[in-house]
């Protein structure tokens, strides 16, 4: 029985797990991103050379993996801010930056439209109109 | 000095970036229902690398099948990009089996 494998494995499905939730929730509380990118980036060449000074090969392939998804994770923070200013993620407006987000980008929202279970077919603009703003549609239809 | 966890720490990006691309064109082409499928598949892969004895091929494997774990938790999000438009929607795929039979996602809200 071989356990690198094992290890790997758990190793890369807690740190996949690990940096979704700490970009999710770091970029909606955070004001500056740059310091947790710097951070982040940091931490991922402090575990790349630990990778490459272990002797041990479950630690330093454990070290090798976790390092480079802290490097992914500086990488996916800048992304997640996009995803915001497009509007694929909501916005939180109690974050400053957010709240400049929400005044800049007219696609931005507070809507988190992804918390749905597929239904099996594609949506109209309309729908996602109606999801996005659901109280001013509501009103124009009361005018019409 | 040693170049192993390197080594695989590099592979696990590619393997991690390939994982994107294969959740996107498994569920365009197939559905997210076959999830379970996806994840069985995955944790073969994990139990397989157990009988590898060379450490790079072991890891490998292993690292592959946590990539399938985890893709099969993305399949589902990924079904409501592509019904939102971010993605190309397809709406003829071929169906996972005993799909009939299985209560998953029967509506719009969670």
């Amino acid at each position: 029985m071989n356990t690198i494998g094992l290890i790997a494995a758990t190793t890369t499905i807690l740190t996949i797990w690990f940096g979704h939730v700490l970009v999710r929730e770091l970029e909606a509380r955070i004001s500056r991103i740059l310091p947790a990118i710097l951070i982040c980036v940091l931490l991922g060449i402090i575990f790349e050379i630990g990778a490459w000074v272990s002797v041990q090969p479950a630690i330093s392939a454990a070290s090798g993996i976790i390092g480079i998804t802290f490097l992914w994770d500086a990488l996916e923070l800048i992304r997640q801010e996009k995803r915001v200013k497009i509007g694929h993620t909501a916005a939180n407006p109690r974050n400053p930056r957010h709240a400049r987000i929400l005044l800049q980008y007219p696609s931005a929202t507070t809507v988190d439209i992804m918390d749905r279970n597929p239904r099996g077919s594609p949506y109209t603009q309309a729908q996602i109109e109606s999801i996005l703003h659901p109280l001013e549609i509501a009103a124009e239809e009361k005018t019409e | 000095m040693n170049p192993f966890g390197l080594v695989i720490g590099f592979l696990t990006l590619i393997i991690i970036g390939l994982g994107f691309v294969w959740v996107i064109f498994g569920e365009r082409y197939f559905s997210y229902r076959w999830w379970p499928y996806v994840i069985v598949f995955g944790l073969v892969l994990v139990g397989s690398s157990m009988f590898i004895d060379n450490d790079y091929l072991s890891a490998i494997v292993g690292v592959i099948g946590a990539s399938f774990i985890w893709g099969s938790t993305e399949l589902k999000d990924q079904a409501v990009r592509s019904e939102l438009g971010w993605f190309q929607y397809r709406a003829n795929k071929i169906r996972a089996p005993f799909e009939k039979s299985r209560e998953m996602g029967t509506g719009p809200d969670k």
